[in-house]
């Protein structure tokens, strides 16, 4: 089944489109092409990593989060937010602050995620206690991820940790005990998380490890910053809330780089940020190179979430605003680990299905054909001026010879080929040696 | 059964060239994803593939690399003109390695290259001279689904 814009975070108004190449050429999976003038999204190579939101100049990519109808469905509203929105403000507000507003907002229940923190990361270190291979064990908490290792690194699938990551564990965790203390119905609780990028709304939406997340939505940090700030205006400083003071060092730290390893006893992880580098890094992985790490933490964006592309603040100043934080609120353990253990062995933490790997579509699915039409693709793209000028519609001209070889081009889309064409073969030929 | 060539693709690799050495082992992952080889072969091809280019860098002169793809195997093959192998028996023991101190610092030198091919191939075959060149020959069953 092909897959749709359902499927993904993102979506092309066309209005504003004016069809530069800007996402086409960012796009780390090639998933975009120019048709008509306007962008196009292949759904089935689309990562969601938000690259082409970035760059767009007209604004022109939208990202699909939880709409305001959607949260209305809930009876009782509860915000996860990703300890990123704490860092989108300056010195003067602090995070238990920025929860009281959110109650204040329209949220019954607000929630912080740090201790949840601590306990992924102990189940994590139980997890490399228990398996000693493969190496490095990939850590599950960017969902995209997750995504590019089904894509582009199907091989890795197993390397990734079964564990799922904080905000869904807090999530679980929330529900069952809302749902108790509060006598509600699990289905009126609307667990939404505040997150820092529209990826979170697939792995919400189309979890890749079990049939159905434990959170309801994704108001991202961009949309909600504005009602945070007014009504701090118009309230002042907000009361502080009494019964949620919960936030660690070690919580914070988890959304920047390098807050998964750090506390885990394990001394030979790395911390990995930045699309480029982590497909970098997958690569040296996949060739066998790096066995020698046992934990790899990736994070898709620039400095990770801080730098995801649904925040407010300059991510450096967001980066320093946590360090400070972290300073603040001290690393203190606060979680019991028998505790954790009984629930890990209990599988509390445990991915419900394995990742399975989506590789890309090969270029045929019968192997003799798929070789000829590998074999073609090749002899167009030495034809080609390898340029990369995009005019045709393809970011550059390999994957614009997979498309013709594919079928899905015509050769004559070249405007290079064209002018070849009508100036007659030959002569071109002479010029070019 | 002798089954015929459907794809042959050669690799040139440079020794001593570590600033652009992966780049036939990528090259030929992404040629079998094309192709729709499973994900499972294209990781040991991906590993015997760039573990035997490596060594091509760290101990050779000037290496080469075919890859052939038949219906149902992958076959490798790396010849390379260098300073060869005195003792295979040795070189295949897992550990051993004469890796320089610089190659070790990079992060070479585990003496696993070898015994990891073997490992991953479902036949292997290594010949060498000495002050000539090494070669080696991999192959990987293909389990058929689809043709
Ligand atoms: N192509 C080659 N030419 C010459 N010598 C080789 C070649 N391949 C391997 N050797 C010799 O065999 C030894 C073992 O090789 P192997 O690949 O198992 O380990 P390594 O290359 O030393 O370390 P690692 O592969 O773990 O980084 C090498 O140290 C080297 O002395
Ligand atoms: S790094 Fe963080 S913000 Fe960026 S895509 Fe991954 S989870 Fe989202
Ligand atoms: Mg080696």
């Amino acid at each position: 089944m092909a897959e749709t814009s359902l499927f993904h975070s993102i979506r092309i108004d066309k209005k504003k489109c004016i069809g530069c190449v800007a996402c086409m050429k960012i796009c780390p999976t090639r998933a975009i092409r120019i048709r008509n003038q306007k962008a196009n999204i292949a759904y089935g190579k689309c990562i969601d990593c938000g690259e082409c939101m970035r760059v767009c100049p007209q604004n022109a990519i939208v990202p699909i989060t939880t709409s305001s109808a959607d949260l209305n469905r809930f009876k009782y509203k509860v915000a996860l937010p990703s300890p990123v929105l704490y860092f989108q403000f300056g010195h003067h507000i602090m995070p238990h602050e920025i929860l009281s507003v959110l109650k204040e907002i329209g949220f019954n229940h607000v929630y912080d995620e740090a201790l949840v923190c601590e306990m992924v990361g102990l189940a994590i270190e139980q997890y490399l206690d228990e398996n000693k291979s493969p190496r490095p064990i990939i850590s599950s908490t960017c969902p995209v991820v997750v995504r590019l290792i089904q894509r582009l690194f199907p091989t890795l699938c197993k390397n990734i940790v079964p564990i799922e990551p904080p905000r869904e564990i807090a999530a679980k965790n929330l529900r069952d005990e809302l749902s108790k203390e509060k006598n509600l119905l699990k289905e009126d609780i609307g667990i939404i998380h505040i997150t820092p990028c529209a990826a979170k709304m697939v792995s919400i939406n189309h979890p890749a490890t079990m049939k159905k997340s434990f959170l309801d939505g994704a108001i991202s940090i961009r949309e909600i910053y504005n009602s945070i700030m007014m009504k701090i205006k118009k309230l002042g400083r907000p009361s502080i809330l009494q019964t949620q003071n919960r936030i660690s060092g070690i919580g914070i730290g988890w959304s920047i780089p390098g807050g998964e390893i750090r506390a885990l006893k394990y001394h030979n992880c790395v911390s990995v940020s930045g699309l480029h580098d982590t497909i970098k890094i997958l690569e040296d992985v996949e060739s066998g190179k790096l066995k020698d790490i046992e934990y790899l933490e990736c994070l898709i964006c620039p400095d990770g979430c801080v730098g995801g592309p649904l925040t407010v603040e300059n991510r450096f100043i967001a980066k320093s605003n946590a360090l400070r934080l972290i300073r603040m609120y001290g690393g203190k353990k606060r979680v019991d680990s028998n505790f954790v253990k009984k629930l890990y062995n209990d599988k509390f933490f445990s991915f419900e299905s394995s990742v399975q790997p989506k590789p890309f579509p090969p270029l045929d699915t019968d192997r003799t054909k798929a070789i000829k039409k590998l074999k073609f693709k090749e002899k167009i793209a030495r034809k080609l001026s390898g340029k990369d000028c995009g005019l045709c519609g393809a970011p550059d001209c390999i994957t614009f010879a997979e498309d013709v070889a594919r079928g899905e081009a015509k050769l004559e889309d070249c405007i290079y080929i064209k002018i070849k064409r009508s100036k007659g073969e030959g002569k071109y030929e002479k010029k070019k040696t | 059964m002798q089954s015929k060539i459907l794809l042959q693709q050669n690799f040139e690799i440079k020794g001593g060239d570590f600033i652009n050495a992966g780049e036939s082992s990528i090259k030929i992952r992404n040629i079998l994803k094309d192709i729709g080889i499973d994900s499972d072969i294209i990781r040991r091809v991906a590993i015997v593939a760039y573990e035997a280019e490596m060594n091509v860098v760290m101990y050779a002169r000037h290496g080469k690399m075919h890859l052939y793809v038949y219906s149902n195997k992958i076959l490798l093959k790396i010849e390379d003109r260098g300073q060869g192998i005195k003792d295979i028996d040795l070189a295949m023991q897992p550990g051993y390695s004469t890796a320089t101190e610089e190659m070790r610092e990079m992060g070479f030198g585990a003496g696993m290259g070898l015994p990891n091919i073997k490992k991953n191939s479902d036949v292997f075959n290594i010949n060498s001279t000495i002050r000539e060149g090494t070669k080696l020959e991999i192959k990987i069953n293909l389990n058929n689904k689809n043709g």
